[in-house]
């Protein structure tokens, strides 16, 4: 039996705890069903070990709820980017590392394999009583790796192989930059990595309406991001919500749409075998593999960028072997004297959307989109001055209607009203 | 690879032990706290042990090294991807840094791989001259904690002279703007960025008394209904507040959220877009406001 240890191999696991500890929070230690209460307990243990004070427990009838709650605008840094600093590693990894880089000490060191062997034991294991031994596979395994991640230059010089280290990348004037986008930038967790080599912090900046949940899928986001630069396609497992078995897609990404007032992202992409686009949230994704690089890429992406006039978030036209057909959605609100600022939040608002002034008080938005039922939630953050509908998708506004009223039921107010 | 042990905390650690080492530190009290200030709260079990015991042949048992340079290791080719990525972000005018040397390198994305579908369009200008100059005065008084003086006009419209002592810049993704958190103005402690003008070192002799001014916390209790994936919705819009959720029943939750008093009307909005599965408990000031936004609807005649 293999003893815990706080580190990790395998982030996909720690991935789903850390949504459900995080987003969700009420789940007791026998609601994990699914998965063994050894790997419960160890996850958790984890998890307080890499946040400390920001996990939470509280207990209930049905047992103890572990929780993440962390209020984004008190912090600095997203504490769940530690989650992506516990790669586990063996010792012969570590104690290589810091040797080689101990022998590659600056750009101009140059020595090739012999020569680093040889150091690694003459110089820096042979005074330890019970001497690791490399193997100059081992050896070449781990320079192989590291050129890989840009860290060393292999050179050929005649008949040779040499190595050094990479130059060093001065980023003394990059401090607040660091700390900013580190925070706001899609991977900020990158920029976190770069920050925990610098002794310099800081305190200058923080976060309102700041979602840090997307940290836990900067793995695929990055998977993904790098395909699209290199215009492939990939192969990914999608885990929706309707399904209980994760489903393997091969798809065309096309772009990340990030929200920051819902703290969600999805993946638009083309799927090759149904022709048509589709909308993945992020964080259901996983193993996303690189495949071949596609030439329809340019051609798919200037069709996205053409949907999106007509797309209210991330719903896009499914359909793609005739037009799909948009539904018009257009509501009117009144104001009362001092209340322009809600035409700011109109305006400010609308995104592909426009904005009328019918007179004085009174304003119409109108827009012409795939999916009305996804403006539901805005348009309901105007109840208190909706004076008129009209969607061509009558259920989407007859289910509003409903909506409404139900809430004057909830609230008892059509009895006072009545009265 | 974002998940690798180049970026591990442990790395880090045993790169910020050895250097002090080299530095002539040999005590394993003052080692063992780099570990428990740099690490995870159960690293310190580890770390300094698997050195001393020769699991991990950097360190001798008596806390000396045959390491003779201080561990530092040049950037990943994914971080200087990520660099690169920023650099070509509008927002990094506002720092007036030089990057470093990217030429070579691809972007891990560009403004063409994300967008950011529901962010303000009022935004902050970002690429404007005086912003860009109003933000670098108050982000070096942040710095070297100094007062700034600066102009704005209040709500009644009237010019206001103000100086103060700037804390912190507070940016918000939704508005996509800054917001500059004071201390010594008595009147407001925070403002928006945007709103200062002629904003200026303030180079007088009179000191500034005041600390900043506590938050009023309020809490909000949600009765969530769990229909048309309902629970969720609520859970990752209000992710980013302190909150705690309990299991009422198969299909009921209670959801607390602790929220500044100050956002509450914006609050109240963000909770009327849950519509009927999501149903305000308290606090009873809280659903006053809810309950007079539904009486105004009913009553805009909405057929």
């Amino acid at each position: 039996m293999s003893s815990y240890s706080e580190l990790i191999k395998n982030f996909e696991k720690i991935r789903a705890y850390m949504r459900e500890f995080y987003v969700y929070g009420f789940k007791s230690r026998d609601d994990y069903q699914n998965k063994s209460a050894r790997s419960y307990d160890d996850e958790r243990r984890r998890l307080e070990s890499w946040l400390g004070d920001h996990m939470s427990f509280v207990r209930t009838p049905e047992g103890k709820n572990v929780f993440i709650s962390i209020d984004s605008r008190t912090i600095r840094h997203n504490p769940l980017y530690n989650a992506w600093k516990a790669k586990s590693f063996t010792d012969g990894d570590i104690t290589l590392h810091f040797i080689i880089f101990d022998i590659l000490y600056e750009p101009s060191v140059k020595k090739t394999i012999s020569e680093i062997l040889e150091q690694i034991d003459d110089k820096y294991l042979s005074g330890f009583e019970h001497p690791m031994m490399f193997d100059e596979s081992t050896v070449r395994k781990k320079l192989k790796e590291y050129c890989e991640a840009g860290i060393i230059i292999s050179e050929k010089e005649g008949r040779k192989m040499y190595y050094h280290r990479a130059e060093t990348t001065d980023l003394s004037d990059l401090n607040d930059v660091l700390h900013y986008f580190s925070e706001v930038a899609p991977c900020g967790v990158v920029g976190s990595f770069i920050l925990d080599k610098e002794k310099a912090d800081t305190d200058a900046f923080t976060f309102k309406h700041h979602y840090i949940t997307g940290a836990i899928d900067s793995g695929v986001l990055a998977a993904l991001f790098t395909a699209m630069r290199e215009k492939r396609a990939v192969t990914v497992c999608n885990l929706s919500r309707r399904r209980d078995l994760p489903q393997q897609n091969r798809i065309v990404p096309l772009r990340v749409l990030i929200s920051v007032q819902g703290g969600r992202q999805h993946l638009i992409a083309y799927l090759p075998e149904y022709n048509h686009f589709q909308a993945y949230r992020v964080d259901y994704l996983s193993n996303v593999k690189l495949e071949e690089p596609t030439p329809r890429f340019d051609e798919l992406r200037a069709q996205l960028d053409l949907m999106q006039s007509n797309m209210w978030g991330v719903s896009v036209k499914r359909n793609n072997r005739g037009e799909a057909p948009l539904e018009h959605v257009e509501f009117t609100v009144k104001i009362e004297e001092n209340e322009e600022y809600i035409i700011r939040r109109l305006e400010r608002e609308k995104r592909i959307g426009t904005v009328e002034k019918l007179d004085a008080h009174t304003y119409r938005f109108f827009a012409d989109v795939y999916d009305s039922g996804e403006m539901i939630p805005w348009i309901r953050t105007f109840i208190c001055r909706i004076v008129k509908m009209n969607f061509s998708n009558r259920s989407v506004e007859n289910q509003f209607k409903k909506d409404l009223e139900e809430m004057y039921r909830l609230y008892g107010i059509e009895q006072e009203v009545s009265e | 690879m974002i998940f690798s042990e180049l970026y591990s905390a442990y790395y880090n650690t045993i790169a910020a032990v050895i250097s002090r080492i080299l530095e002539g530190e040999h005590s394993e009290k003052e080692l063992q706290k780099i570990a428990s200030e740099r690490a995870f709260g159960e690293s310190v079990l580890t770390i300094l042990p698997s050195l001393k015991n020769e699991k991990w042949q950097l360190v001798h048992p008596d806390m000396t090294t045959d390491l003779e340079h201080k561990p530092t290791m040049p950037l990943t080719t994914l971080q200087k991807r990520w660099l690169k990525a920023i650099s070509l972000d509008p927002r990094v005018k506002l720092f007036g840094v030089e990057f470093p040397e990217l030429e070579d390198v691809e972007p891990l994305f560009t403004a063409e791989d994300y967008y950011v579908y529901d962010q303000y369009s009022d935004g902050d200008p970002f690429e404007d001259e005086e912003y860009i100059k109003k933000f670098r005065i108050i982000l070096d008084a942040i710095r070297h904690n100094t007062q700034i003086k600066f102009e704005m006009v209040n709500r009644k419209g009237n010019t206001i002279f103000v100086r103060c002592r700037p804390l912190r810049l507070e940016y918000s993704e939704k508005d996509d703007k800054f917001r500059v958190v004071t201390t010594g103005w008595r009147t407001v402690s925070t403002v928006n960025l945007s709103k200062i003008r002629a904003c200026a070192h303030y180079t007088g002799e009179r000191p500034l008394d005041g600390e900043e001014a506590p938050i009023r916390y309020d809490t909000l209790t949600l009765k969530v209904t769990d229909e048309r994936n309902a629970l969720e919705r609520v859970m990752l819009h209000f992710a980013h507040f302190e909150k705690q959720a309990e299991r009422v029943d198969r299909q009921t939750y209670l959801v607390k959220i602790k929220y500044a008093h100050d956002d509450e009307s914006e609050l109240v909005i963000r909770v009327l877009s849950f519509g009927p599965m999501v149903e305000v408990l308290g606090s009873e000031s809280f659903k006053k406001l809810f309950i007079e936004k539904l009486k105004k609807q009913l009553n805009c005649g909405l057929k």
